[in-house]
């Protein structure tokens, strides 16, 4: 098939969520152009090629957990114990791998991990019927309790010895470009696929903009439920493992930041509505870069870290205000649970 | 007699496409004007447009002579204007009496104060819904009555209703115009929009027709007829095929192999000990007041409700005996529901025409990994927009900017495309024109004709009795009488109905 069939078939298809995101993803641009061009003036250093790298570096952590909660998202759930899934299933592994596992057995096993908390989740929300934000709030608090209580007990769990190979990863780079950013681009094109092209995509799609309608024509709700929050435990597990590479270590101490709340700020600010429907994978580049200029620029200035957050908060209000202002919402359109 | 609205020369555009043009319409004080149109014409963004839901693009809105700009829905009510809409807005989490008080409540409210005060609201207007009971637990009609109630709960100037009538039942629609003229004795102007043209004649002072934007002619009802009126409407003559006109010599289909049958189903208040069969190659029409279960038993064979364990009865599907727990079960086995409220579990609002067509034909397929284009998908529903004759004023148009008689035929299509050998249509022709709903009733004739087992439901007499090959009533959750073509009669099917 031709490339532009491609590019216009899928631009077709997301054309109606395009149009009404066209005004926040606009303002979030601008408002990224502004934080940009401000720290270039401050900050002599920041736009210097080296630091750009490490910004964008940086983000792509941020950046691969938000593709995964985007496709909760998208289909009107939320998964708010991806950090917890993170530390504690890369954690384990390497634990296991120091006392006697095969680095590699080691690996399966968190990952088998991660794989059955989503199970866990997803059956849940399928099966008991509990409200997405409940069941992965709870289960967060489960999952990093289980972790400390039972597999280590440091927080910090360093690469196990002799692994040169797994932290040289997170050192390589491709074409000039660090390994995390190249696995961040592989996987929104692999996202991005599933999303415009593949069956189960469209169905998330169906199953955000109008879950009962999707059931009624026969949607499989239950394994699309279960799969979705499988995927997303899985993405964390590989955020985790790409972290850790970079940094020679875990810090579980990272299920008590605010981390969970950068990715979900992520994927406000790129434009996904959180009543679910909406978004594409742009969206979260798009939220990505923003909100890693904002980080990397405010953390040159040495800013202290609370300010940071109140940062972080008025630009989400901000952006929030400013599409509600741009993009009234009129009473027949409107939804419960709108932004 | 004085206008209590104007409008002059008005257009409302949607991204440089008109909804309506250059319409100079007036409604008087103490009159019920109806309007009337296809499916598209206009006649809901009008209308909205004196709600406060849309600025107007050019030209001017007059409120008793002065030139006024609506802001929002909270601006017209402070206006005197009150408007039920085409497409229910209740709260569903929240109760009956709860939504009629709402927007009004007070710092402390008591639940009991307000109960008691709708109790009485509702028994005024004889509409016989429970006031405590949740929303989200209501059908179609007892929705589309809160809605009335809530609207005359106020004490506006101007009432507008969008299709109230389209799910009631003759005994409420009947409730509803005395309700009407009430309203209009004690001075309140009226605009009323309806595609069934006997209600217009009957209860209008005088008729406004849109057409494609544009107002054709308003005049008094008296000097029109219901040719007179499709005409306008249209444009040409409709003759033949319409309901109402050519019945007489028909003869039923006969019946194939049994498709469906339900024995003793029951399930909580709703449905009790209900018995029915369906079979191929025919249509059965089941008819019953609001409350009468009917879509209740259909959406337990469709696997849409779920019955409790211990909620008896058995089901056999082509022989079969079946206890679907998710649609998706039941769509596998070739049924299809087709909703009777299409906002709630019928039309995937933010995506376009052809995508939720194309759902259906997606989501009975079973590999979740198969690869689609937007190409397939519009090639794919193409056909049907084409033979439902969806129209909107753009291609690209997402479905919730269609008018409501297009988003119908648009949820018909989703379930067409799935191919299903037992269709169920839920109030098929909800909010569709004339001319539309002679086109759907030809294509049930013609699923029926190639040997698909078809149920109707319907609240509405003429089009159970121009349809159905069998006519079913129910009553107080259960079939009470069975009739075939020759012993229908208008009369017999309400008194099943209702004793
Ligand atoms: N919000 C919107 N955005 C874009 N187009 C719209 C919007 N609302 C309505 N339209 C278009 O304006 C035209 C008139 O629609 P309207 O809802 O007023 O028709 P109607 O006369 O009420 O039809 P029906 O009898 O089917 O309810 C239609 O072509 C519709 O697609
Ligand atoms: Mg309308």
């Amino acid at each position: 098939m031709s490339q532009g069939g491609i590019s216009t078939g899928s631009s077709r298809f997301f054309l109606a969520a395009q149009r009404s995101l066209r005004s926040q993803e606009g303002i979030v641009l601008i408002l990224a152009a502004a934080a940009f061009t401000v720290f270039s003036f401050l900050l002599p250093s920041f736009l210097s090629a080296g630091n750009l790298i490490a910004l964008v570096r940086s983000v792509s952590i941020l950046g691969i957990l938000a593709l995964g909660m985007a496709l909760v998202v998208i289909a009107r759930g939320i998964d708010v114990s991806m950090i917890a899934t993170m530390v504690v299933s890369v954690a384990w592994a390497f634990v296991l791998a120091r006392t006697g596992y095969s680095f590699n057995a080691a690996l399966l096993i968190g990952c088998l991990f991660a794989l059955t908390a989503g199970l866990g989740i997803g059956l849940l929300i399928a099966y008991g019927e509990v409200a997405p934000i409940f069941a992965t709030l709870a289960a967060g608090s489960v999952i990093y309790g289980l972790g400390r209580t039972f597999f280590f007990q440091l927080e910090m769990q360093n690469v196990p010895p002799g692994n040169e190979w797994f932290a040289e990863i997170g050192r390589a780079s491709f074409l000039g470009l660090p390994i995390t950013i190249v696995a961040f681009a592989i996987l929104c094109l692999l996202l991005h696929g599933v999303l415009t092209r593949t069956r189960f995509g469209w169905q998330l799609y169906a199953m955000g903009s109008n879950p009962a309608a999707a059931r009624t024509t026969g949607a499989p709700m239950r394994p699309m439920i279960i799969a979705q929050y499988m995927i997303s435990a899985v993405v964390a597990y590989l955020a985790g493992l790409i972290l850790a590479s970079s940094a020679s270590a875990i810090n579980a101490r990272l299920f008590n930041s605010t981390m969970i709340y950068d990715i979900l700020l992520v994927v406000v600010l790129g434009g996904i509505g959180l009543n679910g429907g909406n978004g594409r994978v742009r969206n979260v580049i798009l939220g990505t870069v923003f909100v890693g200029i904002l980080l990397n620029g405010m953390t040159i200035l040495n800013i202290d870290y609370t300010v940071q957050n109140l940062v972080k908060g008025l630009v989400l209000l901000l952006a929030i205000i400013a599409d509600s202002v741009v993009n009234p919402r009129d009473e027949q359109t409107s939804q419960q649970g709108d932004l | 007699m004085t206008d209590i609205i104007t409008f002059r020369r008005a257009t409302k555009e949607f991204r440089g496409n008109p909804a309506f043009k250059d319409v100079d319409f007036s409604l008087r004080k103490g009159e019920i004007h109806a309007l009337l149109g296809e499916n598209g014409a206009g006649k809901s963004t009008l209308t909205k447009v004196i709600a406060g839901l849309y600025s107007l693009t050019s030209g001017e809105l007059l409120i008793e002579g002065e030139v006024r700009t609506l802001a929002s829905p909270a601006d017209a009510l402070k206006a005197g204007i009150a408007m039920v809409f085409q497409e229910t807005n209740l709260v569903p989490s929240m109760t009956v009496a709860q939504n009629i008080f709402l927007g009004e409540e007070r710092f402390f409210n008591r639940l009991r104060g307000i109960n008691i005060l709708a109790q009485q609201h509702l028994q005024r207007l004889n509409f016989h819904v429970e006031p405590t009971t949740l929303v989200s637990t209501l059908g179609a009609a007892k929705k589309q009555m809160v809605e009335i109630a809530r609207a005359v709960h106020h004490s506006a100037r101007v009432f507008i209703f969008d299709e109230p009538t389209a799910t009631l039942t003759p005994e409420e629609k009947h409730h509803f115009f005395e309700l009407m003229k009430r309203l209009k004795a004690e001075g309140a102007s009226i605009i009323f929009i309806s595609h069934a043209l006997e209600e217009a004649l009957a209860v209008a002072d005088r008729i406004s027709i849109l057409r494609d934007g544009a107002l054709i002619v308003t005049d008094d009802a008296r000097t029109f007829t219901r040719q007179s009126i499709i005409q306008a409407m249209v444009g040409r003559q409709l003759t033949g095929e319409l309901y109402g006109q050519a019945r007489g010599a028909r003869t039923a289909r006969s019946p194939g192999s049994a498709v469906l049958s339900l024995r003793n189903v029951s399930m909580g208040k709703a449905v009790r000990s209900a018995s029915l069969t369906v079979f191929a190659g025919q249509i059965a029409g089941i008819f019953g007041l609001v409350g009468a279960g009917r879509t209740e038993m259909m959406k337990i064979a469709a696997g849409i409700l779920k019955r409790d364990f211990f909620d008896g009865g058995s089901i056999r599907l082509g022989g079969k005996a079946v206890r679907f727990r998710v649609p998706r079960d039941a769509v596998k086995h070739g049924v299809a529901y087709i909703t009777e409220d299409r906002k709630l579990d019928g039309i995937f609002e933010a995506m376009g025409i052809a995508q939720n067509i194309f759902m259906g034909a997606l989501m009975k397929h079973t590999n979740p990994a198969s690869i689609i284009t937007m190409r397939e998908a519009r090639e794919c529903s193409a056909e049907w927009i084409e033979m439902l004759k969806v129209r909107s004023i753009s291609e690209n148009a997402r479905v919730v900017e269609l008018s409501g008689g297009n988003q119908q035929k648009v949820v018909i299509a989703k379930s067409l495309i799935q191919n299903p050998s037992l269709i169920i249509f839920d109030e098929p022709t909800r909010g569709v024109d004339v001319g539309a709903i002679g086109e759907i009733h030809q294509m049930i004739a013609k699923l029926a004709d190639a040997g698909a087992a078809v149920v109707v439901i319907s609240s509405y007499l003429p089009e159970i009795l121009s349809l159905s090959d069998r006519i079913l009533v129910a009553r107080q959750g259960r079939i009470v009488e069975e009739l075939t073509v020759d012993e229908a009669t208008e009369e017999r099917i309400m008194y099943a109905a209702v004793h």
